[in-house]
């Protein structure tokens, strides 16, 4: 972990939903151009902390989430911040593929539009060509662009997600659980457009598949009950980790 | 250690590790059986050292089935994943011994008469500590204690010294009377077993390290070489 670009660091992190506290203190950074895996069982926080990095929580009233964010050194978190900017340069996919009732043309090309990234046809045409094929899909569906989006399998729609998070060039992925409603076909494919995805993007995945996290991730952070008990390489973390929780954790041991 | 919420994932690691503590003894007592066979001269005992080998060959294969199919279905991690690994390695280890053991057993035939006193005496030093070793070091992995592994590690040098001085004595034995020199031979090669021994020994110990710690063992083992064995 030495000598890497830090893309987000979080400094002491705390989320309330209400009075109940949903994020302890978080201390944690992000590589840039790295694979970052979160795990941890359910309820323990890690979508949580996600959903703060580009802002999620915001939309939530009882949510309050106190601590810096910090993205390229620049605080994201806090009133005075445009949150559709940090929206731009922090994609995010969920863990149902949830296209937009239009065609695929215009599920990618919705993003672009909006933030008038194309001068003309041409170049919308183009963005969505190249986001279509950055998210190995173009293949399957560029003779039926203009065909629903929800047509598409599993699979296939939840790569069209990831061309459309990636449509407005974002610089930080972040993936809720992206594989848990995919057969393993389609989530191979997933995983091979992550290793080929972070070539150009930070990526964040949340995942209950610790296989998952050993295969796709360089390095892991396991939460639990809110808080963030280690964070280590990935190999470190799947051969030895430091934390017993995380081990119980990994070995299935918890209690 | 807590239990697997998986009762029948607990109960597979569970069997690999006592098919390796079982396999364990018996190594311990074929080395042990194929010694007092080595200089007592007792061919039953020989034989019947030679004669148990197979359950070496088929503990060894049992482990090796056990650990595929916990690679295989279970998809080991952490601790899990060194116990699997460490077992199949320290399984091969056991069995090499066995099958010095075997070779020692072996040449009880070829043995025309007793080995005198003395030699049999430098060969009982050396083959303790191989065989304490191998107590320590199964020990120290059913108990999953990394000092003894350590220790074991550490005192291979010794065993190499022992093991000197039996073929430093066989080698003035040799020069007595030529008529001592088949059952040398035969001695000599019982004698560098016993070290073989030793070097699987100081490999399980490394093993139980690596299973225990996740580390690997570092450092170099104190070295003190004795000139006047030296040949």
């Amino acid at each position: 972990m030495v000598n890497e670009k830090i893309k987000i660091s979080t400094r002491n992190l705390n989320v309330y939903y209400g009075v109940k506290q949903a994020l302890f203190d978080i201390n944690l950074d992000l590589f840039e151009k790295k694979v970052t895996a979160l795990i941890g069982p359910s309820g323990c926080g890690k979508s949580t902390f996600i959903r703060c990095l580009n802002r999620m929580n915001d939309v939530i009233d009882i949510c309050k989430v106190e601590g810096s964010i910090k993205v390229d050194g620049e605080e994201i978190n806090g009133k005075e911040i445009d949150v559709n900017v940090v929206r731009e340069r922090i994609g995010m996919v969920f863990q149902k593929p949830n296209p937009f009732p239009k065609s695929i043309y215009d599920n990618i090309a919705y993003g672009p539009r909006i933030h008038g990234l194309a001068n003309n046809q041409d170049d919308l045409d183009r963005i969505v060509e190249n986001s279509l094929k950055k998210a190995a899909l173009w293949e399957e569906v560029k003779d039926r662009l203009n065909q629903p989006g929800t047509g598409l399998s599993g699979g296939q729609q939840q790569r069209l997600c990831i061309a459309r998070a990636i449509s407005i060039n974002p610089e930080v992925i972040l993936m809720d659980e992206p594989c848990s409603a995919l057969d393993p076909i389609a989530t191979a494919k997933i995983e091979e457009l992550i290793d080929e995805l972070k070539k150009s993007y930070t990526i964040v995945i949340v995942t209950h598949s610790m296989s998952q996290a050993a295969r796709v991730s360089q390095n892991t952070g396991f939460f639990h009950l809110g808080k963030l008990l280690e964070f280590n390489l990935t190999e470190k973390i799947f051969k030895n980790p430091d934390n017993k929780m995380t081990q119980d954790y990994i070995t299935g041991r918890f209690g | 250690m807590t239990e697997h919420i998986v009762k029948s994932y607990e109960g597979q690691l569970q069997e690999l590790t006592n098919t390796i503590i079982k396999m364990g003894a018996l190594a311990e007592s074929q080395f042990s059986n194929s010694m007092i066979a080595l200089l007592k001269r007792d061919q039953d005992l020989a034989d019947k050292v030679s004669g148990k080998d197979f359950l070496m060959n088929e503990f060894d294969i049992k482990i090796e089935n056990l650990v595929i199919n916990l690679i295989a279905l279970r998809q080991p991690m952490g601790i899990d994943l060194r116990e699997t690994v460490s077992s199949m390695r320290i399984s091969s280890e056991l069995e090499r011994i066995g099958d010095l053991s075997k070779n020692i057993a072996k040449r009880v035939r070829h043995l025309t008469f007793d080995v005198p006193s003395e030699i049999a005496d430098s060969f009982k030093r050396a083959s303790n500590v191989v065989q304490k070793n191998l107590k320590d070091v199964l020990d120290s992995y059913s108990k999953r204690t990394k000092d003894t592994a350590f220790r074991v590690w550490n005192s291979d040098l010794q065993v190499d010294e022992l093991v000197n001085l039996v073929m430093a004595e066989l080698l003035d034995f040799m020069k007595i009377n030529e008529k001592n020199l088949e059952i040398s031979t035969h001695l000599l090669f019982a004698a560098k077993h016993i070290e073989r021994i030793g070097d699987h020994v100081t490999n399980i110990s490394e093993n139980v390290y690596f299973l225990v710690t996740g580390d690997q063992i570092k450092g170099t083992r104190s070295k003190k070489v004795d000139k006047s064995v030296e040949t």
